[in-house]
């Protein structure tokens, strides 16, 4: 079969995204701008304090049956995501708090009114009877033995320990470079501009719970409802309308899914909840915060020899469905070696329970904290051996002639050229003008630094991957139907969703690279599980390598059908004939798909007589050659300026040099690098949900948590590798998270290369002016001493 | 309840809104003008942001109540306006929007940046924005599409 694939709107081409009209406009559809008639309006009473037992809730006199609490939630299911590895602990999260509460806002009652207003003037009535109880703010020393637990039939607050004993003390003893650090990253909110939100309602006719959400994953929205409410997923159905930003933020079945689904049911009315940006803040801080206590072995060229590491995740009070409380820390313990070859790896970690939102997997997930931890490990350790970070690096990645790579915790790293990455970023980033420039000394004073971080992205994780880990949901596999409309439109039907990443356009790239059809006349129909086939949803830069393989698969079946039907109009033998620019064209004519698909449906009586009686509706699956994921990878170099007088970190240049294999909308692709990469530098300098020492989150709007705006990132500057995938269909990698892991450890050794002289080092992420400041005064101490 | 009467899009408007409505409530629930968005409702990230008596405003700390003889204008009521179909071609073109949530606001605060600062550079252009958070794009393409019609309109 040929591919379309220099007509300019195939797979690689910069085509203009078919969503873009209708945002434009203003003529998107979110959750929030659904009304249904009779809706009514709920507003969550959530908890005030972080560890406290309910001794009772008082509903406010005369609003009785406006409000409900657990007690109401007759044959409600409390919500569980248990991890198959030995030793997790199990946590029940009732969707409204049932005897105890364990975070700042955890919900436990639900208030519904005709409006919002009304809604939460009830609510402000709703009196909660705490009796409160020591809080586990910290997660190294809700470790300790003695600690307040949160579960107290656990006995102590560790969802689960895990551990990789490598045998390291033969290589410990010999290395002539050891390097400890103790390093950390804040816990951050995700923050989607668009928050979350559920409408609710009970369909009659078909006798099912029709729940509208924001949701990244509506398959296993639904799965997870059914589970909780006690339907049959028949009862169930999940739309996901237009997205307002997910992140992973919207990756999760939420408590007040299950909570509105119930009261749609018990009301039979409509019914919505949106949340708002203090809910989001101060509920929903639930990511990022990790702790490493990391040492490194080294020769005297810094070549890596060994690592061994002790990691703590705060993983908050309860276990999220589907991907539970424990991946966080487990990805941790297999992705620490990052993108480096190794003789000795030992890592032990620790998923702690603290008083705290339930951890959730941020964009990057794991590996923003791991690059950050083992990249500021390696820039220290090119500082004890005295070469340049660059070069350190150099001696410890897998050429191209390794590939494909297994590293020391068995990631197959499928392609690629590693070490070419970090010199083209070294070339981009001009390592040698930065040099003379420190040198010659800033005329305001400030100190200038380069920093790099080199990292891969493992992205559409297969079954091989996920079913060790033994939680709600294991992916493999990828479907997509697709129809020929009887005028020759192509319906493309897939189960994973778009939050941003423009699916819409890209998947019509792909029917246009195997059919030849025009991307106009292609519709993608997604975030709807009664119109969609079963998928685990928009998750781990999935979408282009399984979505993207499954519209390929479905799209060559078709073309198989639409061959037969169209060698009988040419009268041809079908062996004659090929399928190309939305036509079959044979010896000496052709068809148009329209004229196909007109046969199909309203002239059978010009079909052969052998015709498939499929016809021209079909699904088709897909799954990858090798399900261990696609490997792309980055090298991230900054460029900052440091104002050691007032702790500022200004970013003078950034370059991303990335290899996602063959691209299938280079415009997309780099918006999805950019917009990482912003959030990345929201993670290195600004983003930060503190917590003091009774649980409390301390920042609750946009003016004290710090989202990065348009004067704190920079023109980004990227470069491509594309060296394919021999894995996908196409050669595509997934990439949609690899921005937002590199900033962290990029601009941390930027900053630590600007202040060596000094003595500094920062070794927490966000630098914020405080935390340098205290750093640079530190050193001065420590050098006076 | 009180009552207001305003001009939203061109077309006057009397509605009786309680004291404590915003203007953004009132636009999307009461009049269904959902292009306009409500991001962080304290008047931060400018998903929010509309134009009154021709100047950018925060929609989520603007009380409906206030609004008495303002001419509103929306994302709905810009889509005929010459420069806004000059920035939706090039927030195409730059990839400036991808979940399309902050987009309506974003594109207000454009538009009055073209009218207001026709000569603003990059720098300018940034600083003009940063009313205005975007989560998905880093900016990058947003500037991009700026500069494209401050420097398309200017040849």
């Amino acid at each position: 079969m040929s591919m379309n694939t220099t007509s300019g709107r195939g797979i690689g081409a910069r085509l203009r995204r078919r969503e873009d009209e209708r945002f434009l406009r203003g003529q998107g559809e979110y959750v929030g701008d659904i009304r249904l008639d009779g809706m009514l309006e709920v507003a969550f009473v959530r908890s005030a304090v972080a560890h406290a037992r309910l001794r009772g809730i008082e509903k406010p006199a005369g609003f009785e049956d406006r409000v409900f609490t657990a007690a109401d939630l007759a044959g409600v299911r409390p919500i569980r995501a248990v991890s198959g590895l030995k030793g997790f602990k199990v946590s029940e999260q009732p969707v409204l708090a049932r005897d105890k509460v364990r975070y700042v806002g955890e919900l436990i009652a639900m208030c519904v009114a005709p409006t919002r207003a009304e809604a939460e003037d009830i609510a402000a009535q709703v009196f909660v009877d705490y009796e409160e109880l020591p809080a586990v703010s910290d997660m190294l020393e809700g470790r300790k033995p003695g600690a307040p637990l949160l579960h107290e039939a656990w006995g102590d607050n560790v969802f689960l320990e895990t551990f990789v004993d490598g045998n390291i003390a033969e290589i410990a003893r010999r290395a002539p470079v050891k390097i400890t650090r103790r390093l950390r990253t804040a816990r951050q909110c995700m923050s989607p501009i668009e928050g979350r939100g559920v409408v609710a309602q009970w369909d009659r006719r078909l006798d099912q719970l029709v729940v509208i959400s924001a949701a990244q994953m509506p398959h296993i929205t639904r799965s997870g409802l059914a589970e909780c409410l006690g339907l049959d997923h028949g009862k169930v159905r999940v739309i996901s309308p237009d997205v307002g930003g997910g992140f992973g933020y919207k990756g999760i079945l939420l408590p007040e899914e299950v909570c509105l689904g119930w009261l749609a049911m018990h009301l039979q009315k409509p019914v919505r909840w949106l949340e708002d940006r203090r809910e989001q803040l101060t509920a929903n801080a639930n990511c990022r915060e990790h702790h490493y206590d990391l040492t490194v072995y080294a020769d005297n060229d810094g070549r890596l020899l060994a690592i061994d590491c002790e990691a703590t995740v705060d993983a908050g009070a309860y276990s999220s469905y589907p991907f539970s409380a424990c991946l966080e820390a487990a990805q941790v313990a297999s992705i620490l070696p990052g993108p480096y070859k190794f003789d000795a790896y030992r890592c032990r970690t620790w998923s702690v329970a603290t008083n705290k939102p339930p951890i959730l997997p941020y964009r990057g997930v794991a590996r923003t904290g791991v690059c950050f931890a083992l990249e500021v490990a390696i820039d220290a350790v090119a500082r004890a051996v005295g070469r340049e970070p660059w070069e350190v690096r150099l001696e410890s990645l897998p050429t191209r002639e390794m590939m494909p790579f297994d590293n020391i915790t068995k990631k197959h790293f499928d392609s690629g050229d590693y070490p070419e990455c970090l010199r083209r970023a070294v070339a981009a980033i001009d390592v040698g003008a930065i040099r003379e420039r420190q040198r010659r000394g800033e005329p305001d004073g400030r100190r200038i630094g380069v920093g790099f971080a080199i990292f891969c992205e493992q992205a559409a994780h297969g079954t091989s991957v996920y079913y060790g880990w033994g939680i709600p949901m294991v992916p493999g596999h990828e479907q997509c139907q697709a129809r020929l409309t009887p005028d020759g439109v192509l319906e493309l039907r897939i189960g994973a969703h778009s939050h941003g990443q423009g699916l819409e356009t890209t998947m019509a790239q792909v029917a246009h690279s195997v059919l030849g059809i025009e991307p106009e006349n292609v519709r993608l129909i997604h975030g709807d599980t009664a119109l969609s086939p079963y998928s685990t949803g928009t998750w781990g830069s999935r979408c282009a390598v399984m979505s993207g393989g499954a519209v390929a698969a479905a799209c060559k079946e078709m073309a198989k059908r639409v061959a037969k039907i169209g060698a009988h109009l040419l009268q041809t033998d079908v062996s004659l004939v090929r399928v190309a620019d939305g036509q079959v064209i044979g010896p000496s004519g052709s068809v148009t798909l329209k004229e196909i698909a007109y046969t199909w449906y309203r002239a059978p009586q010009n079909l052969p007589s052998d015709v498939d009686p499929g016809g021209l509706e079909l699904t088709a699956g897909y799954k990858p050659v090798r399900d261990t994921g696609t490997f792309s990878y980055a090298c991230h170099a900054a460029v900052v300026a440091v104002d050691v007088e007032i702790g500022t970190v200004e970013i003078l240049k950034y370059v991303v040099v990335e290899d996602g294999g063959v691209l299938l909308n280079p415009m997309i692709v780099d918006g999805q690098i950019y917009g990482g990469t912003a959030q990345g530098i929201g993670t290195a300098l600004y983003e930060e949900m503190p917590f003091d020492a009774n649980g409390q989150p301390l920042a609750s709007t946009l003016a004290d948590y710090l989202l990065p705006g348009p004067t704190e990132v920079p023109d980004i500057v990227i470069e491509h590798m594309e060296t394919p995938s021999p894995y996908s269909e196409f050669g595509q990698k997934g990439i949609g998270e690899g921005g937002a892991i590199g900033p962290p450890a990029a601009i941390a050794n930027a900053v630590n290369d600007a202040l060596k002289d000094l003595g500094v080092e920062i070794t927490e992420v966000p630098i914020t002016p405080a935390r340098l400041l205290s750093a640079i005064a530190a050193a001065k101490v420590r050098s006076a001493a | 309840m009180k009552t207001v009467n305003m001009k939203v899009n061109g077309q006057p408007v009397t509605a009786a809104v309680e004291p404590r409505m915003q203007l953004a409530d009132f636009l999307r629930e009461q009049l269904r003008l959902t292009g306009t968005h409500v991001g962080c409702e304290h008047g931060v990230c400018g998903a929010c942001t509309v134009e009154i008596d021709g100047m950018p405003a925060r929609s989520c700390i603007t009380y409906a109540a206030m609004c008495e003889g303002a001419e509103v204008r929306t994302i709905e009521g810009l889509v005929d306006d010459p420069i806004m179909s000059h920035l939706r071609e090039a927030f195409a073109a730059e990839h400036a929007l991808q979940c399309g949530y902050c987009t309506p606001g974003m594109l207000v605060t454009a538009r009055d940046i073209v009218l207001r600062l026709p000569d603003a550079d990059d720098a300018r252009v940034r600083e003009e924005l940063s009313g205005n958070l975007c989560r998905c794009t880093g900016y990058v393409g947003i500037v991009r599409a700026i500069r494209r019609v401050l420097d398309e309109r200017k040849s």
